[in-house]
């Protein structure tokens, strides 16, 4: 799998091509991102405080519930063709929240839905989400090991 | 497509009304100063379960004594038979050192008052139950028996872990 | 008749009978929507899945081809066609419905001219009377085979494409005298793979652009034409980059082709303020414009000839996956009035 090496040729053709290539508008994104990234943030803010307010929840056990509503919210905005245009838009903005992979978990699952249960939706649900799952719970362990060899032994 | 586009921005309005008159339907009889507690300063006073003259001096220093640590800004204090709750809001830019202002204020009180026990907590779910408690003791709508009732279960909240 | 390396001269000149063109909500609202025959409002069109959606369209637009030009299945010999779906199921299933001799093939974004210029070799040599020939695609299916499910909110670079919605056919015919206002097809180049060492595959127009004109000019060389005999070179997808990358090769090359005269179907078929990023792509793109549009204006008289380069990136999911460059394909088939 190693990259092959370019040929002089592609090379040369690299440069023409990197003259017409369209630039990804970098600060647009990032500022966009923030804005609405902090958007989304913030109502997950109002739904913790909702949680704290009306339910017996403190401010440690209400990011439970929280979470699970803001999924809720982006299961209904992927499943009526919002999220994709607001992803669109907001680039990592949309996909850094929770919410955003909440949208990679439904998406599948609905893209899929026509496969059957079982093997369309069940099977393919994570195709994207599992990744994050895997190295999440991965280095979550590696950090865990590290902070546990730290106390034990060097005893910081 | 357009048109169905609509629809959908439509339906997803609908169930945040939907959800906007659910939560309306949970709202309690709160006074004002209780709906406000976790944006503003609320400056509750310190209140005790018994109606004692030193025990409330006591809980008036106790909250002079934790006011005075620059990184809190505003403070319920609640005295029950067996221990004393102190719920704090730390200024914003502090919350970084929120376990270390934790320690210290626990050693600072436990220092101060080796006889009492003390339960400390930045919670602001614990907060507002404190308050909603003061409030309701400062009304007289209360009677001892309630309030440490009441107390314990605070104390119960601010242990639970997840 | 093949004349130089690659290419072809119809020394019969089929014609092209008549086109069958349908298209999905997207292309609705684009610049072309007047040229398509059948326009549906959603992607599912009726259907249970987006691939039957994507095989009612190529079904449909066989149907619409077959009535404008008022001639029976059975008078059809073959039929030539092709889609991006993995084993191109979408074509072989609906030419299950329709029941013509079937060559199903591949070329990816260029099976559109890759299907016309073997449909009129076939004719030329006497191979059949009629042929049906074109090109498919269907953005939900091509989304989910290429890139991320439909509803997942990933942002797409600039340079992406948009897969059109759509098929376009053409029934392809023995040179009858009868009708001398008909598009007849003359020549063909069949380009070779081309691997500029690009990998991204949100910038297709990009690596595709070298094999388009690597055939283009094999085009010239073949045929010994001038870039001045034809009133309008059109690339199938190249999109905004593509173009632009083509021209300038164009001019390293010493090709004269005036830039007003160099077209892509990808940026003629959806409007501008349409989220398509670069352009549009797909076997659709092409096949879709030069049958529906091109074939209309050069019925119009607005053009006499022209060329048609249908660019194709051999790539599938797993390739790129597994970091190999993009190679890409380009066929080229003339059309004169």
């Amino acid at each position: 799998m190693a990259k092959k090496k370019k040929t002089a040729e592609q090379k040369e053709y690299a440069k023409i091509e990197q003259k017409h290539e369209l630039k990804r508008p970098v600060l647009r994104n990032c500022i966009v991102a923030f804005l609405v990234g902090g958007t989304i943030c913030m109502i997950g803010q109002a739904v913790t405080y909702f949680y704290i307010y009306f339910f017996n929840f403190t401010e440690q056990t209400a990011s439970n519930p929280t979470v699970a509503t803001m999924i809720f919210f982006s299961m209904l905005l992927t499943g009526f063709g919002i999220y994709d245009h607001l992803g669109q838009f907001s680039g990592a903005g949309s996909a850094v929240p929770v919410t955003g992979f909440g949208n990679s978990v439904i998406s599948a699952a609905i893209e899929h839905r026509t496969e059957g249960f079982v093997l369309g939706v069940g099977a393919n649900m994570f195709k994207l989400a599992g990744t994050v799952i895997l190295f999440g719970v991965f280095s979550a362990f590696v950090v865990a090991l590290i902070k546990t060899i730290l106390v034990q032994w060097v005893g910081i | 497509m357009k048109e169905k586009k609509y629809q959908g921005i439509q339906k997803a309005f609908v169930c945040f009304l939907f959800l906007l008159v659910l939560s309306a339907c949970q709202a309690q009889n709160d006074t004002s100063e209780t709906r406000t507690a976790l944006l503003k300063t609320t400056n509750p006073s310190a209140v005790t379960t018994e109606n004692k003259a030193e025990e409330e001096q006591l809980v008036a220093k106790i909250k002079q004594k934790v006011l005075s640590m620059k990184e809190i800004y505003d403070v319920a204090v609640i005295k029950g038979e067996k221990e004393i709750l102190v719920a704090y809001k730390v200024r914003h830019l502090q919350r970084f050192h929120m376990k270390k202002i934790e320690k210290n204020l626990q050693e600072k009180l436990e220092k101060a008052y080796p006889d009492e026990n003390f339960s400390v907590s930045s919670d602001y779910k614990i907060f507002l139950e404190a308050v909603r408690l003061q409030e309701k003791s400062e009304h007289g709508k209360v009677t001892r028996d309630e309030m440490e009732e009441q107390l314990g279960k605070i104390f119960k909240l601010s242990k639970e872990k997840t | 008749m093949l004349i130089g390396n690659q290419s072809w001269l119809f020394q019969n000149k089929p014609v092209i009978i008549s086109t069958g063109v349908t298209g999905g909500p997207f292309e609705r609202e684009g610049r072309l929507a007047d040229d398509f025959d059948v326009l549906h409002e959603d992607l599912w069109m009726g259907e249970d899945s987006y691939e039957k959606a994507h095989r009612l369209l190529i079904e449909e637009a066989i149907q619409v081809a077959l009535e404008k030009g008022s001639i029976q299945k059975n008078q059809i010999q073959f039929m030539i066609l092709g889609d991006l779906i993995n084993q191109i199921t979408p074509s072989s299933f609906a030419a299950r419905t329709i029941g013509i001799p079937y060559f199903g093939i591949f070329g990816a974004c260029s099976t559109s001219m890759e299907g016309l210029a073997l449909a009129a070799f076939i004719l030329d040599k006497g191979g059949a009377n009629n042929i049906v020939t074109g090109a498919a695609s269907h953005n939900a299916t091509a989304e989910r085979q290429f890139r991320y499910p439909t509803e997942y909110g990933g942002q797409k670079p600039p340079t992406a494409q948009w897969t059109v919605t759509g098929a376009g056919f053409a029934i392809v015919s023995k040179q009858n005298n009868s009708n001398q206002n008909e598009p007849k097809v003359t020549t063909a180049t069949i380009g070779k793979v081309v691997d500029m060492g690009l990998s991204d595959p949100f910038n297709m127009g990009g690596a595709m652009a070298p094999a388009a004109v690597d055939t283009i000019a094999a085009h010239f060389k073949d045929t010994g034409r001038d870039p001045s005999y034809y009133d309008l070179i059109v690339t199938g997808d190249l999109g905004k980059i593509g173009r632009a990358t083509a021209l300038d090769l164009f001019h390293q090359q010493g090709l004269n082709i005036m830039e007003d005269k160099f077209q892509d179907c990808g940026l003629m078929i959806y409007k501008e303020d349409q989220p398509i990023q670069a352009g549009a792509s797909g076997p659709a793109s092409s096949a879709t414009v030069i049958y529906g549009h091109l074939i209309k204006q050069l019925k119009q008289g607005k053009y006499k000839k022209i060329l048609c380069v249908a660019t194709g990136a051999l790539l599938s999911p797993m390739t790129v996956q597994q970091k190999e460059s993009i190679p890409c394909i380009a066929h080229a088939v003339s059309i004169e009035i």
